[in-house]
C-alpha cells in the first residue's frame, strides 16, 4: 500500500497501534498529537493542538510535505472528564466537546479536498455512545461522532468511505488507571471475558482503509458488551 | 415535575452553533437532572440519519447519546429521559402528547420515538 495516512492521537494507546499497523502495511504515517510522546515513534511527526485555530492548517501542511496522495484520515484523538450529570462542570463539558467532536470535524473538513476516490476516513467513537454511567459529556461527543460519520458518509459517497469504530474496554493507559476491583467487575461484563488489545482495534482500522463496500457504519469492538 | 423539553429540530450549519446546541441542552438537562425532573430531547428525524449535513447530525446524534446516558444515570430516581424524532410535517400537538407519554416515571427511558416514517429502513445509530 502507498500513500500518506493522517492518524490523530498517535502518541500513545489504540492510535499509536494503529498508525503501526498502517505503518507495517507501507503507509506513510503522519502522527498527530498534542503531547511529545511521539518522538518515540517512527510516524512522520506533527505535535499541535488541534482545537487551536491553525490546528487543522498545521496538518494540511505536514501532508503537503510529504508529497504523497492522502488516502486514509483517522479521527482518534481523545479524551475523558468523568462525572455524574449532576456533577459536571461546563468546562468539562466544552472541553470534550472540542477535542472529541470539534477537533474531528476541523481537522476532516481541511483534509477533504486532499482526499480522492478510493479513500478513507476511520472516526474512532467509543461504545459509550450508547449511554454508560458518569460519561455524559463523553457519550455525547462521540454520539456526535456517529452522526459525523452518518453525515458525511453520504455527503462524500461515491470517492471517499466514512465509517466509525465504538471501541468499549480496551487496554490502555487511560483504562488501566481504573482502579483494578473496578476494572475486574467491567472485565466481568465482558461475554469475552477479557480488555480488547490496541493491535484488535488497529486492525479493524486497517481493514476500513483499505478499499471496500461499507461506509456511514459504526462497528462495535466491545467483547459483546453491548449484549450484556 | 415539569418535564424539561429540550427542542434541536432546526438544522445547523457549522460546528460552532452544533457546540452551542450540545451545550446548552447540557445546560438545560443537569438543571432537570438536580431537580429530578423528567427530561426529553426533541430533534429531527433526518439529522439522526445524517441526511441534513454534518453539523446538524452531529448535534441530533450527540443529544441521542446523551439521553442514554442521562437515563442511565436518572434511572434509580424514576427519572425518564427520553428522545422524539420529528419529520417536517409532525403535529406540535402530537409531540406534546408523547412528551406526556415519555415523562411517566413507569413508562420507558433511554429511548427513542421516531414520529416520521421515513427512517424505516434505516439504520438507528
Amino acid at each position: 500500500m502507498s500513500g500518506a495516512v493522517v492518524v490523530t492521537g498517535a502518541a500513545r494507546g489504540i492510535g499509536r497501534a494503529i498508525g503501526e499497523r498502517l505503518q507495517s502495511e507501507g503507509y506513510t504515517v503522519i502522527g498527530v498529537d498534542i503531547g511529545d510522546g511521539l518522538a518515540a515513534t517512527t510516524f512522520e511527526p506533527v505535535q499541535v493542538d488541534l482545537t487551536s485555530a491553525d490546528g487543522p492548517d498545521t496538518v494540511d501542511e505536514a501532508v503537503e510535505r510529504t508529497g504523497l496522495p492522502l488516502v486514509a484520515l483517522v479521527n482518534n484523538a481523545g479524551i475523558t472528564r468523568d462525572a455524574r450529570l449532576v456533577n459536571l462542570k461546563d468546562d468539562d463539558v466544552a472541553a470534550v466537546l472540542d477535542v472529541n467532536l470539534g477537533a474531528a470535524y476541523r481537522l476532516t473538513r481541511a483534509l477533504i479536498p486532499r482526499l480522492g476516490p478510493g479513500s478513507s476516513i476511520v472516526n474512532l467513537a467509543s461504545r459509550a455512545y450508547l449511554g454508560n454511567f458518569g460519561q455524559f459529556n463523553y457519550s455525547m461527543s462521540k454520539g456526535g461522532v456517529v452522526g459525523m460519520t452518518r453525515a458525511l458518509a453520504l455527503e462524500l459517497a461515491p470517492d471517499v468511505r466514512v465509517n466509525a469504530i465504538a471501541p468499549g474496554l480496551i487496554a490502555t493507559e487511560m483504562s488501566m488507571a481504573i482502579p483494578e476491583d473496578i476494572r475486574q467487575k467491567m472485565v466481568d461484563n465482558i461475554p469475552l471475558g477479557r480488555m480488547g488489545e490496541p493491535s484488535e482495534v488497529a486492525d479493524l482500522v486497517a481493514w476500513l482503509v483499505r478499499p471496500g463496500y461499507i461506509t456511514g457504519e459504526v462497528l462495535v469492538i466491545g467483547g459483546g458488551r453491548s449484549l450484556a | 415535575m415539569e418535564t424539561a423539553v429540550f427542542y434541536a429540530t432546526e438544522g445547523v450549519q457549522d460546528w460552532e452553533a452544533a457546540r452551542s446546541r450540545l451545550l446548552e441542552a447540557f445546560t438545560v438537562s443537569q438543571a432537570a437532572a438536580r431537580e429530578e425532573r423528567p427530561i426529553v430531547y426533541v430533534v429531527h428525524g433526518d439529522d439522526l440519519l445524517g441526511r441534513r449535513g454534518a453539523p446538524s447530525a452531529m448535534a441530533a446524534t450527540g443529544l441521542l447519546s446523551a439521553a442514554r446516558t442521562a437515563a442511565v444515570e436518572l434511572t434509580r430516581s424514576r427519572v425518564p429521559v427520553n428522545v422524539v424524532a420529528v419529520g417536517d410535517d409532525t403535529d406540535p400537538a402530537v409531540v406534546e402528547r408523547w412528551v406526556e407519554h415519555l415523562s411517566d416515571p413507569d413508562g420507558p427511558t433511554g429511548e427513542i420515538v421516531r414520529l416520521d416514517p421515513s427512517h424505516i429502513g434505516k439504520a438507528l445509530p
